[in-house]
């Protein structure tokens, strides 16, 4: 019964979502490790029952951009449609040396040290065409980073509205107070994405904001 | 680096009329130019975000694992009235930006940047 009232519920958002027939994307932005991809996975895994992409405590695990197309959901006979992209995290500098603390050898580090790099070109350059993003931030870290202020400086220039998730308050050490007191003229919701806790906050303010 | 003092920082201070005159590229390329030889480069105002966005996809493109890891961006912000003063917004007073390596510690408040820069088995403060 509550599974049934939850996937109702999640139509009916994504019913208002699509409801005017644009086709949206949805980018999920972030530093590395502030997991963009395990909300991606809890977002899919609501919405079409699979996860997205592989999550890992490595930094710049996801090294390219992962999208999911076409997530289709049959509601009162009418089809919605929307995609979700997944991007690596943005930093401004890659130190091979920080893999090696997680047991990878000197030339795999090396190695994720430039796929890192080509994965940050690419998500930079997927801000051309995402039409609504969700800024995933550490909600356990400093929030005033310049990749963040790089990634909302460029939103709010290109108009694309965006939503700030504050990432693992399951974690004792987290602050979303923090956040919203940094962001004040932004939409910030708290979510621990590993849990699915407080997602659904989270659609309703994807809804606000993107619909 | 190449500095000629081996551990030498050496620190470029732009004025923004210096930069008014140079394109977007041209800006880039110059910092990422200083700071991959281990500079330090202190511009007098910002870059939009556009070229911020833009010099991190640069330094991604020159980012060599063994010699060079990417950089470092810290800005200090500035109140700014505007509507004959009735209303104040925030701007950016200065931009560090510097090599990842060298510009180790960084201790942020909102009118204060202190920065401890590592130079080998030397140190420089920067406050």
């Amino acid at each position: 019964m509550r599974k049934l009232f939850r996937r109702s519920f999640f139509k009916n958002i994504f019913n208002k979502l699509i409801g005017k027939n644009k086709k949206l994307k949805i980018g999920l932005y972030g530093h590395p490790n502030s997991g963009k991809t395990t909300l991606a996975n809890t977002m899919t895994n609501d919405w079409i029952g699979k996860p997205l992409g592989l999550v890992s405590e490595i930094p710049h695990e996801t090294r390219r951009v992962y999208r999911q197309e076409h997530v289709q959901i049959e509601y009162n006979g009418t089809e919605l449609d929307f995609d979700i992209v997944d991007t690596p995290g943005i930093a401004t500098k890659i130190d091979y040396k920080n893999f090696l603390e997680y047991g990878l050898s000197e030339e795999e580090a090396k190695e994720r040290a430039k796929e890192a790099t080509k994965g940050i070109i690419e998500a930079i350059k997927w801000l051309d065409d995402v039409t609504g993003v969700l800024l995933v931030v550490d909600a356990t870290l400093d929030p005033l980073t310049q990749a963040n202020i790089t990634i909302m400086g460029n939103l709010e220039a290109r108009k694309i509205p965006f939503v700030i998730v504050a990432n693992k308050i399951d974690l004792p050490e987290a602050s979303s107070e923090r956040i919203v007191s940094v962001f004040p003229q932004h939409t910030v919701v708290p979510v621990s994405a590993l849990h699915g806790e407080n997602t659904a906050d989270l659609y309703q303010a994807m809804v606000d904001k993107f619909n | 680096m190449d500095n000629t003092e081996p551990n030498a920082l050496k620190m470029d201070f732009l004025s923004s009329d210096a930069l008014r005159t140079r394109t977007s590229l041209e800006k880039i390329s110059m910092i990422v130019d200083k700071v991959k030889d281990g500079d330090i480069v202190v511009i007098e105002g910002g870059l939009t975000p556009e070229e911020e966005a833009e010099l991190i996809e640069t330094t991604m493109r020159e980012i060599d694992v063994e010699n060079f890891m990417g950089i470092d961006i810290y800005t200090l912000e500035k109140d700014k009235s505007s509507f004959f003063g009735l209303s104040k917004k925030k701007t950016i007073g200065i931009t560090i930006i510097g090599p990842a390596n060298v510009m180790k510690t960084v201790k942020k408040r909102s009118n204060f940047l202190s920065m401890i820069a590592n130079l080998g088995d030397s140190g420089a403060s920067l406050h």
